[in-house]
């Protein structure tokens, strides 16, 4: 209950944020809430069932590239894009899902980092679909009409922010259910102890696929967001850069706890703005950050926080 | 003979150039406690996995309650009513020591998937009736006050116990028991002993017992296999078993000679 209540004020102070922030700043806090999306997907599959993967960079691209020639070339809305989104990046995270039943380990991160790399260089050199190097713009997402009436007016910056609050809301409840569900549960047995888990009766291969889709699907989500919020896509937005990023964040915050991700992905996706002429080196900070936290507080911040406090 | 529900026909398995089990035959009858034993590296723990599905054999067949299941993954072997324990005690280690349980009984479960992930009420009882039944489980190992522990706040012996607890959830009709008196006091053996008898007599499971300690094999065995260098030298009842000169002359000494008599 208290959980709960603390959520709710801080959806609400997340709300009216905007109303007390210059533009800057609420691009800032909406660019936390599309990595706050990628990093508690990534806890999914990485925290939850132990599946590493290097490739979140790769399904954020997939989704926001989904609704981007969609967009294009059906001229359609971002109330489709988001579904399809999710349902393409999906797909991609079963194709990737399918070598984790064989690897383990650095195996299978490699193979997920080959995988980041190549979605990368398609969506970067097949210019005729992709618009390559350059990127595609996207119109704006355009008006909500019901029955005719147009209740609401895609354009500005908050709208799209308003709108991104909204989708990590409905994220981050969709993974509390995952993780609370009878799958969730299985996802730890997998990640504890995999033999075991076939041993008692689990599909440990259903346990896996369904980790890596929703984790798909939850980036795709951000990257739909993404596209329309910066009217376009770059592919340089989505590289292993930022499947690194996302791994730092979900480390440093805590695997497997929730919350450690959402506060991992707060504070180092603003870290950069604190840090003045020195943003530029953003990413050996993350590095150091990473390390730092493997070496002294592999549980993470709020799993370290949590034994503390049980005890 | 009672009617079969395990029956291992002619099974090899091989790991590069070592056979590790050789045309190996056993047979496990309803309500049965069959012994596995043989000296160590006699390709027991091989045959267990081979029997539970972890490993699939190069030659051979498995047959469970009549029905051919060499080809079957492990998890569908539990589906079919077989569960096991690990000679090196396993646990889901970041678990409770009831999630354990109820984990074992996630595949009995009628409620879709679906349903949990919504919490929808098909889904909320049947989770709670597991429970029901993981904490009389841990009652009847007298483990009931622990229920919310993490599993790994347990003593070795505990640990055990809940290993069985756990195999007795998915209410098999074959448990395959991998040494489970490995490294238990002798009083704990005695429990241990009790405890695998009256899981065949009042819950009519079947037993394949894999066990170094002789004492355990001969309380509780209808039947004894014997291993060696993964062929069977011997089998039949417990006492003409461990007498068998083959039997011994595999174990090498007079060691196992006093152990049997003692």
């Amino acid at each position: 209950m208290k959980t709960l209540l603390a959520a709710i004020a801080a959806v609400a102070l997340l709300a009216v944020a905007p109303f007390g922030l210059g533009g800057y700043e609420t691009n800032v806090l909406m660019m936390v809430l599309f990595f706050v999306i990628l990093a508690v997907g990534l806890d999914l599959v990485s925290g939850y069932c132990g599946q590493f993967s290097f490739a979140t960079g790769a399904f954020y691209g997939v989704g926001a590239y989904t609704a981007a020639i969609m967009s294009r070339d059906l001229g359609t809305s971002i109330w489709l894009h988001l579904p399809a989104g999710a349902v393409v990046a999906g797909l991609f995270g079963l194709l990737l899902g399918i070598p984790a039943l064989r690897l383990k380990g650095h195996f299978l991160a490699i193979v997920t980092i080959a995988f980041q790399t190549i979605v990368y260089l398609v969506i970067s050199q097949w210019t005729s679909f992709t618009g390559g190097q350059v990127g595609l713009t996207m119109p704006n997402a355009g008006p909500v009409r019901i029955f005719g009436v147009t209740l609401f007016e895609f354009g500005s910056l908050r709208s799209y922010y308003w709108l991104t609050l909204a989708m990590t809301v409905i994220c981050l409840i969709v993974a509390w259910r995952l993780i609370h569900s009878r799958l969730g549960r299985e996802w730890v047995a997998i990640r504890d102890d995999e033999t075991l888990a076939g041993a008692v009766g689990l599909d440990t291969t259903r346990g896996k696929l369904t980790a890596f889709v929703a984790y798909a699907a939850l980036a795709g989500v951000a990257g739909v967001l993404t596209a329309h919020s910066l009217r376009g896509v770059t592919p340089d937005d989505f590289t292993i850069w930022i499947s690194a990023t996302v791994v730092a964040m979900m480390v440093v915050g805590g695997r497997g706890t929730f919350v450690g991700p959402i506060i991992g992905a707060a504070f180092l996706a603003t870290l950069p703005e604190f840090l003045g002429k020195f943003a530029e080196y953003k990413m050996l900070i993350y590095g150091v950050l990473l390390v730092l936290a493997i070496t002294l507080v592999p549980e993470g911040v709020v799993g370290r926080w949590r034994a503390r406090t049980s005890r | 003979m009672t009617v079969p529900i395990l029956e291992a026909k002619a099974i090899t398995k091989r790991f590069g150039g070592v056979t590790a089990v050789n045309a190996a035959s056993l047979t496990v009858g309803k309500g049965q406690i069959v012994g596995l034993i043989g000296p160590n590296g006699s390709g027991k723990s091989t045959m267990v996995n081979l029997v539970t599905g972890e490993m699939t054999p190069d030659e051979g067949q498995f047959l469970f309650n009549g029905h051919d299941i060499t080809a079957q993954p492990s998890y569908r072997r539990a589906r079919l009513g077989m569960a096991r324990s690990f000679q090196l005690l396993r646990l889901f280690s970041s678990l409770s020591v009831e999630d354990n349980l109820v984990l074992a009984n996630h595949m009995r479960m009628q409620s879709s998937l679906t349903a949990s992930i919504l919490d929808r009420a098909a889904a909320r009882e049947e989770e709670a009736a597991a429970r029901k039944r993981a904490r009389e489980l841990l009652a009847w190992f007298d483990l009931q006050e622990f229920a919310s522990r993490p599993v790994t706040a347990l003593s070795i012996g505990q640990q055990r116990m809940v290993e069985l607890a756990r195999g007795m959830m998915s209410e098999p009709t074959l448990f395959v028991l991998d040494e489970p008196a490995a490294g238990l006091s002798p009083p704990n053996v005695d429990r241990l002993i009790q405890l695998i008898r009256r899981m065949r007599d009042e819950f009519g499971m079947s037993i394949l017992l894999v066990e170094h300690v002789m004492r355990v094999v001969r309380d509780l065995c209808d039947h004894v296999v014997v291993l060696d260098s993964g062929e069977k030298i011997a089998e039949g009842e417990p006492e003409a078993v461990v007498k068998d000169p083959v039997v011994v002359e595999a174990y090498i000494g007079t060691g196992w000679k006093r152990r049997a008599q003692g």
